[in-house]
């Protein structure tokens, strides 16, 4: 089975169409007070939740929007009107 | 002879504690278990495995060996790792099926080959055979293949590399498992590590769905769930776990004899002692846990095939499998100890090369385990080396930044 995605603009489309963006990992880094530890955690190191995610899409093969959407990692299904828990 | 059917490797009950517990029964885990009972005289060990020996990558590679890496380092490994394979399947008396039959990496630009010249010449200055040969050579080689200007990306050369080759990757896992369990290690398949627990910075006990298990050292080695397993002492790891797909096709008359591969096409290639034709592809790029297949594969391995052999057009392709690959930025493994937590060691991010590496590592990984010394063939390979901007080179794209970062 393949990944469908919502894209904002163009509706559900084959996942083949989009270039996965990363998880989200909120905003960048303040540059001040910026270590070489900061910058791997944000830049290389993952969360790797095996359940629902928060990612970045880009419609490669579309309208080339940038967005969100939440996926279960386990299905690999998008996960529609996902509630956010705090941490 | 047929010989009444006899277990290759014991069943124990699970004990209260081990001297070490390795989370993961790939070949990774099963050959450090392994070497740790063999080299180092600890024989109270446990191998967890949450399904069965071999359901992760370790049993739906593709089983291609090889030691013309990118970088040194990891050269070093590999040719060590290549070596290996006749001396294990005597050891552990089990027959490996190590079939030295030779690797084409094909070049489809002028681009490609200065790509290749850089490993040709880091193979040949650790003395292992590779060179380049130009289009006819490999029309001479393989002449199933298209060398003509019809290809959307005309063969232009390759890199040869006799050594390299393919493994029985089912024969590994249980060979090693048959090793390790004479040797008195413990393998429990269908327990699954759920938690680890640390008291003062060391590493105390491992949780599972049988019970809890004291013990001072823990692996990693659950390959694509290594992420998962890092996620219980709230360890982030550099990883992706991507889904690779593959492929057979009906058996033929051999027709190529060598291990083929395109990195322009997205696909590699070989034909197996049964004759049929095992064919890998790229990977889905996004991450997950499933080891799905999708018909946008098939079809482009198709493509890729036939355009590259066209006389395999009309060919059945019998079976498609899933299986993970945890990818790094730098397309190197993962091998770290006691850092940040005292007993904690992984051996992860092995990507689409950890089936090669999986002896030797395995052999360097319990030397690690057993002395608390890196030995320092795995140096390199530590997490730091992220923080440090010291990434290895092993592909010569940049490192993948995002848009927005
Ligand atoms: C399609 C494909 C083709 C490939 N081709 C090649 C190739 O040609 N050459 C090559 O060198 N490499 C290849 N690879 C890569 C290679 O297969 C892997 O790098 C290697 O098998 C990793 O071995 P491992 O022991 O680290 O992990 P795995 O074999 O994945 O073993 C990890 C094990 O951990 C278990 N586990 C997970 N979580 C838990 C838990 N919580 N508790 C207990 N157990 C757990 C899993 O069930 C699994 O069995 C390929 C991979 C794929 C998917
Ligand atoms: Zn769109």
């Amino acid at each position: 089975m393949s990944l469908l995605i919502t894209c904002p603009i163009c509706g559900k489309r084959n996942g083949y169409e989009f270039k996965f963006g990363g998880e989200d990992r909120g905003p960048k880094p303040n540059e001040d007070e910026l270590t070489s530890r900061k910058w791997c955690e944000y830049t290389h190191m993952n969360t790797n939740i095996g359940g629902i995610q928060k990612e970045w899409w880009y419609h490669r093969d579309g309208c080339n929007t940038w967005f969100t959407i939440y996926r279960n990692t386990l299905t690999n299904e998008e996960v529609q009107n996902h509630k956010e828990v705090a941490p | 002879m047929l010989q009444k059917y006899k277990r290759l490797w014991s069943k124990k009950s699970l004990k209260s504690s081990y001297d070490a517990v390795i989370i993961g029964g790939g070949v990774h885990g099963l050959a450090t278990a392994y070497y740790l009972a063999k080299n180092h005289g600890m024989h109270n060990i446990a191998v967890l495995e949450k399904k069965y020996l071999g359901f992760g990558s370790s049993g739906r590679n593709t089983a291609i060996v090889r030691a013309n890496q990118r970088t040194s380092e990891n050269v070093c490994l590999y040719q060590e790792g290549l070596k290996l394979w006749p001396e294990l399947t005597s050891e552990l008396d089990f027959n490996l099926m190590f079939f030295n039959c030779g690797n084409l990496n094909l070049a489809h630009s002028e681009s490609a080959i200065s790509a290749l010249r850089l490993q040709v010449t880091t193979a040949q200055f650790h003395g292992m055979k590779t060179k380049l040969i130009d289009a006819k050579e490999c029309k001479e080689m393989i002449p199933a293949l298209d060398i003509s200007d019809r290809l959307r990306y005309p063969i232009f050369g390759a890199m040869y590399h006799p050594p390299g080759g393919t493994v029985r990757h089912d024969a590994l896992v249980w060979g090693l498992a048959k090793g390790a369990s004479q040797l008195g290690v413990h393998i429990h398949q269908k327990t699954e590590a759920t938690g680890i627990g640390i008291e003062k910075e060391r590493i105390a006990y491992v949780q599972t769905n049988k019970g809890k298990i004291f013990t001072p050292r823990v692996l990693n080695v659950a390959g694509p769930y290594s992420t998962l397993i890092a996620a219980m002492i709230d360890l982030r790891l550099p990883i992706h776990a991507l889904t690779i797909q593959a492929m057979v096709t009906e058996p033929l008359k051999p027709v190529l004899n060598y291990v083929v591969s395109s990195g322009a096409y997205h696909c590699y290639a070989n034909q197996s002692l049964k004759g049929e034709i095992v064919s890998g592809s790229h990977m889905d790029p996004w991450p997950n846990y499933t080891t799905q297949t999708t018909a946008h594969y098939i079809k482009h391995q198709a493509e890729a095939l036939t355009e590259l052999m066209p006389c395999l057009k009309g060919v059945k392709l019998m079976r498609a499998w899933g299986g993970l690959a945890d990818m790094t930025p730098d397309m190197a493994p993962i091998i770290d100890g006691n850092d940040p937590i005292q007993g904690f060691f992984q051996n992860c991010g092995w990507g689409y090369f950890g089936f090669k590496s999986a002896p030797v590592t395995g052999k360097y990984m319990a030397q690690f385990m057993a002395t608390d010394q890196c030995p320092s063939i795995l140096k390199p390979f530590t997490m730091r080396r992220y923080e440090n901007h010291n990434l290895m080179g092993e592909i010569a794209t940049p490192v993948y930044y995002n848009p927005w970062n």
